[in-house]
């Protein structure tokens, strides 16, 4: 389908609009839809972003081992979330966290949670994040000093933790 | 029943109109609405009801969508209460919403519960303040989806990290009239915001009435997201502000504002276009006291006129003449008090 706005790119982008009284689907191209100044309260690109988010992850992050694994809480392979566009529950996040991070590096720049935090996560969130700043220093001094050994063994341990290891 | 939020007065309410917060949430132990039955989103609904059970200071009424007619819900839409996306397809959502509308929690929407706090004029912090408490409320009740890594985790991934989209209603007339509007939303699209129609987008942004949101969830806390989105509101009110100066410098503006007055005074048939933008218009007059019009009527008015709540009004559904005709008159009735 053609972006009804320039009708010359493919439109990726579908969104529920209102007008004259009743929801009307809209069908543009990203650029179209940015230049135009689409989206709605709750995300910049508005609903409908999936084909955006399939186009974004499809770029290199399919692999062929992509079926094989399987999210435990709702089922999906990492094949499945691409070709939906679609995150299927927050579990994916961890099961998929590496080949979902560029995708999420892309839209926000970044890749690290800062603000709130919810009470029941409070005392884990601070303890880890210490722990991973002292593996950090002790990482760098290891370094300094030659010792790969031990280096090696620290930064085995920081991503253990930072890719969710000992979380929860 | 209580008067509506948008009813009130406030700072910096000459060019912001509104201020709303956004959060998104999700409950750990279910997967986001798309993947769920009907049966499990119901689940889901009363799992969340039940938690704001405990929120003493709101009342909220509970809507289930699949009850609403076609008109109430396109008219909650239209009012700013629910997205398109939840009024185009009602099965297994809900709504709770608060008497005079300032709390409105979309349940089942893309994700488990999104929630608005919408406060009039420029109220920034005390509308982060409310929804915070909300939140902090709901989060002792219910195991909400986060990572430590990256945040609260949201079906959409334009959201995640905060799931906290922040904004203002801003009037922009003057800039509009200047044709300064593509330029700016490109402008604050560098700066990690969003401008867009807040009554339609693009050509069609409708009352020259514009939102301004945060675009960035991850990385950036709500605090620094709202501190940008407060100075480069501030920085766009002063552009507007000169550009009204401007723009009234020559007896045309005045001329249309009162042209814009009359029309809306004595006009049989008004239909939401010529509406929206004589009122914007009307507002410009309002604020700058060359007529003498309450702007809290005129934000009340800009809600109520549109096309299905005007329907809702009369409980049936109108034709576009019949919409058109009852617009003009109740807008007369409305100039008349
Ligand atoms: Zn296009
Ligand atoms: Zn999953």
């Amino acid at each position: 389908m053609l972006c009804q706005h320039c009708q010359k790119n493919e439109a990726n982008m579908h969104m529920k609009r209102i007008i004259n009284g009743s929801a009307t689907e809209v069908h543009l191209c990203s650029d179209c839809a940015r230049s135009l100044g689409y989206g709605d309260s709750f995300s910049g690109f508005g609903l409908g972003f999936s084909d955006l988010f399939r186009d974004l992850l499809g770029k290199g992050e399919r692999t062929l081992s992509g079926n094989a694994l399987r999210c435990s809480l709702c089922g999906k392979s990492f094949d499945d979330i691409v070709e939906s566009g679609r995150v299927g529950c927050a579990e994916c996040y961890s099961t998929f966290y590496d080949k979902l991070l560029p995708t999420l590096r892309k839209i926000h720049g970044k890749t690290t949670h800062q603000g709130k935090v919810p009470s029941a996560f409070e005392n884990s969130h601070k303890t880890q994040q210490s722990k991973v700043e002292k593996l950090k220093a002790d990482l760098k001094k290891a370094v300094e000093k030659e010792d790969f050994e031990t280096a090696a063994k620290l930064r085995d341990e920081i991503n253990y933790i930072v890719n969710g290891g000992a979380a929860k | 029943m209580s008067a509506k939020w948008y009813l009130g007065t406030g700072v910096q309410n000459d060019v912001v109109i509104s201020t709303s917060i956004h959060l998104v949430r999700n409950l750990s132990d279910f997967p986001f609405p798309h993947m769920l039955s009907l049966q499990d989103k119901l689940k889901v609904n009363t799992i969340i009801k039940n938690a704001t059970d405990s929120l003493d200071n709101y009342n909220f009424n509970y809507l289930e969508m699949k009850t609403l007619s076609q008109y109430e819900v396109v008219s909650l839409a239209e009012r700013h209460l629910v997205s398109p996306e939840f009024a185009s397809s009602r099965d297994g959502r809900a709504l709770l919403i608060t008497e005079d509308e300032a709390v409105s929690v979309m349940l089942n929407e893309e994700d488990h519960i999104r929630f608005q706090v919408m406060y009039a004029a420029f109220s920034l912090d005390e509308a982060y303040r409310t929804a915070n408490e909300i939140d902090n409320c709901l989060s002792d009740k219910l195991n909400f989806a986060f990572d430590d890594r990256i945040g609260y985790l949201t079906q959409d991934p334009t959201i995640i990290g905060t799931g906290m989209k922040a904004s203002v209603v801003l009037h922009l007339p003057g800039l509009a009239a200047a044709m300064q509007i593509p330029k700016l939303i490109s402008t604050v699209q560098k700066l990690g915001l969003t401008l867009r129609g807040s009554y339609g987008e693009g050509a069609a942004a409708k009352g020259d009435m514009f939102q301004l949101s945060n675009s960035i969830t991850l990385g950036i806390s709500e605090k620094a997201a709202i501190e940008n989105l407060k100075s480069i509101t501030l920085q766009i009110a002063a552009q507007e502000r000169s550009a009204r100066e401007e723009i009234l410098k020559s007896n045309v503006t005045e001329d249309k504002i009162f042209r814009a007055y009359g029309t809306l005074k004595y006009a049989r048939l008004l239909d939401t276009d010529e509406f929206m933008d004589l009122m914007s218009l009307v507002r410009l007059g309002a604020v700058k006291g060359i007529i003498k019009m309450d702007t809290a009527k005129i934000e009340g008015m800009m809600i109520n006129m549109q096309p299905a709540t005007i329907s809702l009004s009369v409980d049936r559904p109108l034709d576009r003449n019949g919409r058109d005709a009852l617009r003009a008159k109740r807008v007369r009735e409305m100039l008349e008090m």
